[in-house]
């Protein structure tokens, strides 16, 4: 498994440098944002562990990069700061994982796993339907290339939808392939979380079919490359 | 500026009073409206009251002339009529019906100074019916003091009537003695017209002069309705409603809603500095410390052991402190309203991809138009610690509900399906410091930072238990006004 390690301090670099050694991994460490963005441009890493405050280049900038070029490496954050705004902003930018300074090496090497085992087997059976686009392997949707911010009911609602793209399918239906036996079952709140959804990818792909459900369809014009 | 942040506690300034009555009456130093409604009706009275004055005096005057002329006539009349001699004088008929009638109001009479310094009547009008007209004392004096001219007077007449009475002192061909000419007229009459006009007057001016206090009233009103205006929207900025003075006002106090502008601006930049000092400060501080921690956690023995607990109490200190110091810096700040629904969708996001090998499902409700009166950045701070806390002890479950209250308040419950807390841990759990979360790693304060951020903002949080088995915080906010 190969890792690129991007950390300005030194002390810091050689100790996960050598951690992450003795845990198996080949490290490639890259001390600026310049560095780190061109080896995670032309080497094929398996994961990255990325520092938020570097010279050259922030780390939410390189990381922006990458993901604008499609690279797809997972990529773990260290933030200093803490705030939650860093981490919201790293996740935008399309971070898998953080992790607060200080930190314990082995739960860094943990979080590394988690990630590696996540990514592990992505294989491109992807449903699409106009501009949209949902990777179910890696549970990740898009809309217009644009990657889509979608929490998991909100997903599990997209994903039933888009297997039924066309056709019309009721609130009952929804209710019943989103929530577990357990869960409050609230016929009402597949609204609220259609209105969401159609915040996020656009208020014309959800058609209501009153009396009956709802309908996801390609937009006028969209052509359907499945 | 010494302290542009400190002070603890609300200034609350005064509640907004619309339209109360104590505005208008009272001490006029402390209002405005009051100073300009009472110096502009103070200014109204007096001039009204001269001008009431000058009409009533000069209607007076003026009937009191045309009552002269008609006596000056009568004189003339009797001295054309008055034939003279060393013995005395005749006076031919006069054709006025007022002159013949008894006790009629309108009166003549002819007489002579007497040697004493009185008048002697040598004849008089039928009307007099055998009475005199009243003579004062000095008149005598000041007819040959002004021999030839008309000297007026006020006078009692018969039946108690005031009179008219105009005398002069004459001297006729055939007689060398001077003959005083008297004529005197019935004044009730116009003092009648007087009185009457003076009603008059007096009426409409008083009814001018309220008018034109209602109408000072009513445009000071409208005058300093702009005022008010910014009064409100400052108030707005205040409550979070809004986050500057975005409307235009009149020239004479634009100047002052740029300066409260400018003025939140600065409070916004002294803030933002404070926190990027306490954020370069915990940066600075942090990478040494993973470094120490890594350095003594990959060797064995009691000195490593002793500073890999010294600095996880440091990382605990510089957690604690620095939170707390931008907690205190940040609730001061004005005019933030943050949309609580797209907190909890961007960490939601964010932390069911954190936690997805466990498969926590985070399901989370809030109305659209709900805000947070406050930072989007604290919101962030007391939410994703929550949060990320329930993720870490739920088993699959999290649930997150958002509401309005009364009184501009919000209620935010965060409950999870995990293990909960007993409720003698709870209180130790809200204490500052307390790490009851220490068998899973790398978390530490999380609740500490969001009680001591939830009080910066007068909120309130409580811990409970969820129906679904977890722990359920009950945390209550100040929600903005949408």
């Amino acid at each position: 498994m190969r890792v690129l390690l991007v950390e300005d301090d030194a002390d810091l670099s050689r100790q996960l440098k050598l951690a992450l050694g003795d845990a198996g991994y080949a490290v490639d460490h890259a001390a600026d944002g310049e560095e780190a963005w061109f080896l995670g441009d032309t080497e094929p890493y398996d994961v990255v562990v990325l520092d938020l405050g570097l010279p050259k280049i922030d780390g939410v900038s390189v990381l922006e990069r990458w993901r604008r070029e499609g690279k797809t490496t997972p990529v773990l954050i260290l933030t200093a700061r803490g705030a939650w705004s860093d981490k919201v902003s790293g996740f935008d930018a399309g971070a898998d994982d953080y992790l607060t300074k200080p930190f314990h090496t082995e739960e860094l090497l943990a979080r590394l796993r988690a990630l590696l085992r996540r990514s592990a087997g992505i294989a491109s059976a992807t449903l699409s339907c106009g501009g949209l686009r949902l990777d179910p392997r890696a549970a990740r949707a898009s809309v217009n290339g644009e990657p889509l911010r979608l929490t998991s009911l909100e997903y599990r609602l997209l994903h039933y939808l888009m297997m039924h793209q066309g056709r019309v399918i009721s609130r009952t239906e929804l209710v019943e392939h989103l929530y577990d036996q357990d869960f409050d079952r609230d016929s009402n709140t597949i609204e609220v979380f259609v209105g969401r959804l159609r915040k996020k990818i656009g208020p014309d792909r959800i058609e209501t079919v009153r009396g009956l459900g709802y309908r996801l369809t390609p937009l006028a014009g969209e052509s359907d490359p499945a | 500026m010494t302290d542009p942040v400190g002070g603890s506690g609300e200034n609350e300034p005064a509640p907004i009073e619309r339209d109360s009555w104590g505005r208008w009456f009272g001490r006029p130093g402390r209002s405005l409206t009051r100073r300009l409604i009472w110096l502009a009706s103070a200014w109204i009275v007096l001039a009204l009251v001269v001008a009431g004055w000058a009409l009533t005096t000069q209607y007076q005057e003026t009937a009191l002339r045309r009552l002269g002329n008609v006596l000056s006539d009568t004189i003339d009349e009797v001295v054309f009529a008055s034939n003279a001699s060393p013995d005395g004088v005749v006076v031919a008929e006069i054709k006025d019906a007022r002159t013949l009638r008894a006790l009629s109001g309108k009166y003549w009479a002819v007489a002579e100074p007497a040697p004493d310094g009185s008048l002697r009547t040598l004849v008089r009008s039928p009307s007099l019916a055998g009475e005199t007209l009243m003579v004062p004392d000095e008149l005598p004096e000041r007819l040959e003091a002004a021999f030839g001219e008309t000297i007026s007077y006020n006078a009692s007449g018969p039946l108690r009537k005031r009179l008219r009475v105009a005398a002069s002192m004459k001297r006729l061909p055939g007689r060398d003695a001077p003959l005083v000419f008297m004529a005197g007229i019935d004044r009730s009459n116009i003092d009648a017209d007087t009185r009457q006009f003076a009603t008059f007057t007096w009426t409409a001016l008083l009814i001018l002069g309220a008018g034109l206090v209602i109408a000072v009233f009513l445009q000071v009103q409208i005058g300093l309705r702009p005022l008010f205006g910014l009064r409100n929207e400052i108030a707005d900025v205040r409550k979070g409603k809004a986050a500057r003075i975005v409307h235009s006002y009149p020239l004479e106090i634009q100047p002052l809603a740029e300066q409260v502008n400018r003025l939140l601006d600065q409070n916004q930049e002294t803030v933002e500095r404070q926190r990027t000092h306490v954020g370069n400060l915990a940066h600075a501080l942090k990478t040494p410390l993973s470094v120490m921690l890594a350095e003594a956690g990959s060797q064995k023995g009691e000195l490593p052991d002793l500073v890999r607990r010294q600095t996880e109490v440091m990382k605990a200190q510089v957690d604690h402190h620095l939170r707390r110091a931008r907690a205190a810096a940040r609730a001061h700040v004005l005019g933030e309203r943050t949309p609580i629904a797209e907190v909890l969708d961007e960490m939601a996001v964010m932390l069911e991809r954190v936690f997805e090998e466990k498969g926590v499902e985070i399901d989370w409700r809030a109305p659209d138009n709900l805000g947070f009166r406050g930072e989007r950045q604290d919101l962030q701070e007391i939410l994703g610690n929550l949060m990320e806390n329930a993720c870490k002890w739920a088993q699959r479950r999290v649930r997150i509900s958002a509401g309005p209250t009364h009184l501009g308040q919000m209620v935010v419950v965060v409950e999870d399906d995990g293990p909960g807390l007993p409720a003698e841990q709870r209180e130790a759990a809200l204490e500052r410091g307390a790490r009851m979360d220490e068998t899973t790693p790398g978390s530490g304060l999380g609740l500490s930072i969001v009680v001591e951020l939830t009080r910066a903002y007068g909120g309130r949080i409580t811990l409970g238990d969820s129906d679904m088995g977890g722990l359920k915080v009950l945390l209550e906010l100040p929600a903005a006004e949408a």
